[in-house]
């Protein structure tokens, strides 16, 4: 079919792009982290170290050598897989990752289904008491959702959740005593596959507050583009010339107008769906949460650079990846894209 | 269906009138509307814009824009009542009894839905007959309106397609369900002469295949003497004219039926002049304080006892009324003459090409191998001075194309180009420079060309900016209102912004800047489409006026070939990239040797209402979808 020819040719032609990114994005890591003014080789070294031993250490760790052949050796280590030691925990970065990455990507997935739940549900509603005296008021909301941030929505949600009512849990991802399998790291994922019931529930319990709080922090900027997008799409002909044939104002609203409506909607989840790698920092730390943000922040607060730099790589490839994904669907649904 | 053959009227509308009643004021929309319409015929809906004639669609159907009512009189269809009737039940009747063809076919469609999707949506609402799926009904009804490969179509996505094919599925899809009233509004006015032609032939067809009753709604009289078998000439919302086609055609009661003819250029027989009236009409905000006839303010036979009462309706001859109370005066309205000096004589040759062309090649890409179209090809021709030349042709026929190069807005990529002895064909900044002077061009569509944050003052005098004549602001001002009160605009404009101005009045200032710096040549494409015939008449005469006081040569671009006849003294006709023909216009519209021109002078309606219009259908080697 046309369509599949289409989105192969997108993927290529994306992932091909991506590389020379990739590449940019790894060299202005690679040197901005070697400007800042940390030793490396210092911070491995117990605080009693000597100079010698320092700099032993220093041409042990190549760090003697000119910055572009730092910089070979640092690809072709990343290349095979091996983003370095994390000097603090003293650990692979990668497993590091490998450890957290999964719990923000599920945090953030789980986080984006609520916020379009949200958004198309309250799209459609501002859409719907449109030119009523209702607009006023739900003008004044959307407004007042739209200037309410992330940890607001935390603490909101855990002081009346988790701390006044006491019935959703509000730390880590996992109540103490849980059993933990692990095949690929996503914990609602794997716990559904061993047949883990009961932790598969105290999983989603722990992700059903921070979930909430980025959710609805996003939903006012999609609800209010999914009005404005309809209001649009009302304007045209064809919403016109498809009631002058008789139809229900519901199917006009479902067949033609959301199926328009939803494009412009559609680019801006993608949009924040790349922000909520870097968004759930703040969300993480409130509750806890092994997460991604909490690595990064530890990271940086220890100049733990292979971390820095590994995670500022995973950033990137996720925003592509995610990009892509978007690109794709707007293929699907925009057929104009699919000329030729 | 079981209630066809009943006799009467299928619409009917007595005393029908419509108000704006939202917002701060009340107006009459529509006033007093008359009318029956019988199974099978044709109503015909004239008008200028703002006359009213949409809004009887949008009665009949009951969307209304916010705040209009129907306030008095009444409209049945088939015998009940469409406004009293319950919402469900006229929805119902929309789009199986009722249907509607729109003005805009390409935006008409849904643009993420496919034909098929859409087609079918459709069939299965109005229901297809038992053991019939909508795959097959669909191709029968394409194959009905002459859309071939109908099977290939359903795949396909509007913007896929031309506006004459998306206008013919709006056209099966509206026949679909055998209605009994077709309300057409505009359908061909934003398509080709001989797409037109071929659309207005189909509905007539179809319409005569169902013995559909039809409102069909145009701003062009002749057009509508064609196809109706009734006319109805509104005129500020109330109907100034209504009677049996032929007749109201060729002997009009009503001073306004006859100023519309006699403002349209003819397309046969001897040129003459063009009647304009004056300023424009009456907007719907002003109606509820005017005593008298609407149209008196612009009617060449106004007496006193016209500004005191309303007109009443009065019988011309059978079924043929008018609201006038001097009908008998109306024949004497005639044209003005010719203006003396119209032939000029050709001048030195001011602009020249030579084997122009200009070829676009698709982008490269690593996916498809880059192809060549030449969008110009090979065109020759010359423009003398005071000299103004028409081209005409369809659309993606090359005729902007070549404008683009004449201009300098794109480079060809072979041939020759010479502007008062020097080659431009370069287009190098010297090139451009030259240019400048001696060309200004006139864009299209005056609502997107005008920089709606500027005033009309800075919009005129933009050309300065440029080459610095006019230095200090008192001096540009000066520029400004003299180039407004040339184009027949009052000098306080020049403070208004090009939102306060009226479509033909844009247009005008459209022009002035044009002319700002006394251009040798102009280059004007499609500049009175989509106005009304009597906005057009007046910028006619208004170029006509400057060239005699200016000079100036034109390159006039447009696809309505009775004003090409009435303004252009050469004409080049053109189609795909290549000038077929040309030569004076005269002889080129009275002996057109070949069959590409043919074919678009015979897709224009003819003057003549007693004379059979029969466009060319289908011309061998001159596919036009």
């Amino acid at each position: 079919m046309r369509m599949f020819a289409t989105i192969a040719k997108l993927l290529v032609k994306r992932v091909l792009t991506a590389i020379p990114i990739l590449l940019v994005v790894s060299a202005l890591l690679f040197c901005i982290l070697r400007i800042l003014p940390v030793d490396p080789a210092a911070m491995s070294l117990p605080p009693n170290a000597t100079l010698e031993e320092i700099e032993t250490m220093r041409s042990e760790m190549g760090l003697d050598r000119p910055l572009y052949e730092q910089y070979g050796i640092w690809l072709n280590q990343l290349l095979h897989g091996n983003i370095g030691r994390s000097i603090h925990f003293r650990q692979d970065v990668t497993s590091l990752i490998g450890n957290t990455l999964p719990a923000t990507i599920e945090l953030a997935v789980i986080a984006m289904m609520v916020a379009t739940v949200f958004g198309l549900a309250g799209g459609l509603f501002l859409f719907y008491v449109r030119g009523t005296r209702l607009e006023a008021v739900t003008d004044f909301f959307s407004i007042l959702l739209l200037s309410l941030p992330e940890f607001l929505w935390s603490l909101f949600l855990l002081l009346i959740f988790g701390v006044f009512f006491e019935v959703l849990p509000f730390t880590g991802r996992l109540s103490p005593g849980f059993e933990r399998p692990v095949v690929t790291g996503f914990l609602l994922l794997d716990s559904l596959i061993t047949g883990n019931i009961a932790t598969f529930f105290n999983a989603l319990q722990h992700m059903i507050l921070p979930c909430l709080a980025l959710g609805i922090a996003l939903s006012p900027s999609l609800m209010r583009v999914l009005r404005s997008s309809l209001l649009d799409a009302y304007q045209d002909d064809y919403i016109h010339q498809a009631r002058l044939r008789g139809l229900s104002e519901k199917r006009i609203l479902v067949r033609h107008g959301l199926k328009n409506a939803i494009l412009p909607t559609l680019s801006l989840m993608g949009v924040q769906f790349g922000f909520l790698f870097g968004g759930t920092l703040l969300v993480e730390i409130i509750y806890s949460y092994p997460g991604m943000g909490n690595l990064m922040v530890d990271a940086i607060r220890n100049a733990d650079l292979p971390i820095i730099q590994g995670a500022g790589l995973t950033y990137c490839i996720a925003v592509l990846v995610i990009s892509i994904i978007v690109d794709s669907l707007y293929l699907i649904l925009n057929p104009k894209l699919r000329v030729r | 269906m079981a209630n066809r053959h009943l006799s009467g009227p299928i619409l009917s509308a007595r005393n029908l009138s419509v108000e704006s009643l939202g917002g701060k004021e009340r107006f009459p929309v529509l006033t007093d509307l008359n009318f029956s319409l019988e199974p099978g015929k044709i109503l015909g809906l004239v008008g200028e814009s703002g006359a009213g004639k949409s809004m009887i669609g949008r009665t009949i159907s009951q969307f209304l824009p916010h705040g209009f009512a129907v306030t008095k009189g009444t409209l049945e269809f088939g015998g009940e009542d469409l406004v009293g009737m319950a919402a469900e039940r006229r929805r119902n009747l929309l789009g199986r009894e009722i249907a509607f063809i729109p003005q805009e076919p390409l935006s008409g469609l849904n643009p993420v839905l496919s034909v098929g999707q859409q087609m079918k949506e459709h069939l299965l609402r109005i229901g297809l007959a038992p053991g019939e799926n909508w795959k097959q009904r669909a191709l029968k009804e394409f194959e009905a309106v002459h859309l071939p490969h109908g099977a290939a179509l359903l795949d396909r996505y509007p913007h896929q397609l031309s506006g004459g094919m998306c206008q013919r599925i709006l056209i099966a899809m509206a026949f679909a369900s055998r209605p009994r009233l077709l309300i057409a509004d505009e359908p061909t006015t934003a398509l080709d002469v001989t797409i037109q032609a071929r659309i207005v032939k189909l509905i007539a067809e179809m319409q005569k295949r169902d013995g559909t009753a039809v409102i069909f709604i145009t701003h062009d009289l002749r057009l509508a003497s064609q196809i109706s078998d009734e006319i109805m000439v509104l005129y500020a919302g109330r109907p100034a004219e209504r009677g049996p086609a032929k007749q109201l055609f060729s002997a009009p009661a009503h001073p306004y039926t006859r100023c519309l003819q006699l403002a349209n250029p003819t397309i046969t027989g001897p040129r003459r002049g063009l009647y304009i009236l004056p300023e424009r009409m009456p907007g719907l905000r002003v109606l509820k304080d005017l005593k008298g006839c609407r149209f008196a303010s612009r009617c060449p036979n106004a007496v006193e006892a016209c500004t005191l009462t309303e007109p009443p309706l009065v019988d011309i001859g059978p079924n043929h009324i008018a609201a006038c109370i001097r009908t008998e005066k109306t024949p004497e309205i005639v044209p003005p003459p010719l203006a003396p000096g119209r032939e000029v004589t050709t001048g030195t040759t001011q602009l020249r090409g030579e084997k122009l062309t200009k070829a676009y090649t698709t982008a490269w890409s690593p996916f498809a191998s880059r192809t060549s179209f030449k969008a110009v090809n090979s065109v020759d021709f010359t423009l003398g001075e005071g000299e103004f030349v028409g081209i005409v042709g369809e659309s993606g026929s090359g005729k902007s194309s070549l404008a683009r190069l004449v201009v300098g807005l794109d480079t060809p990529t072979d041939g020759k180009l010479t502007l008062a002895g020097r080659d431009v064909t370069a287009n190098g900044n010297a090139d451009r420079a030259y240019r400048r002077d001696y060309i200004q061009m006139v864009f299209q569509d005056p609502q997107s060309a005008l920089n709606p944050r500027r005033r009309i003052g800075s919009i005129v005098t933009q050309a300065n900016e440029a080459t610095g004549a006019y230095n200090s602001q008192q001096e540009r001002m000066n520029r400004a209102s003299e180039l407004l009160k040339e184009i027949g605009l009052p000098p306080d404009a020049a403070m208004r912004f090009p939102s306060q101005l009226s479509g033909g009045q844009k247009q005008r200032v459209n022009i002035a800047r044009a002319l700002c710096t006394l251009p040798k040549i102009l280059v004007a494409d499609e500049i009175v489409s989509g106005l009304d015939v009597s906005v057009q008449a007046q910028l006619l005469d208004l170029l006509l006026k400057l060239r005699d006081e200016h000079g100036f040569s034109m390159l006039f671009i447009s696809h309505d070939l009775s004003v090409v006849r009435y303004l252009c003294d050469r004409v080049m006709v053109m189609y795909r990239g290549e000038v077929v023909e040309s030569g004076r216009t005269e002889a080129v519209f009275s002996e057109p040797q070949h069959p590409y021109t043919r074919s678009l002078l015979a897709a224009v309606p003819p003057d003549d209402v007693e004379k059979e219009w029969s466009p060319v259908l289908a011309e061998a080697g001159y596919q036009v979808e």
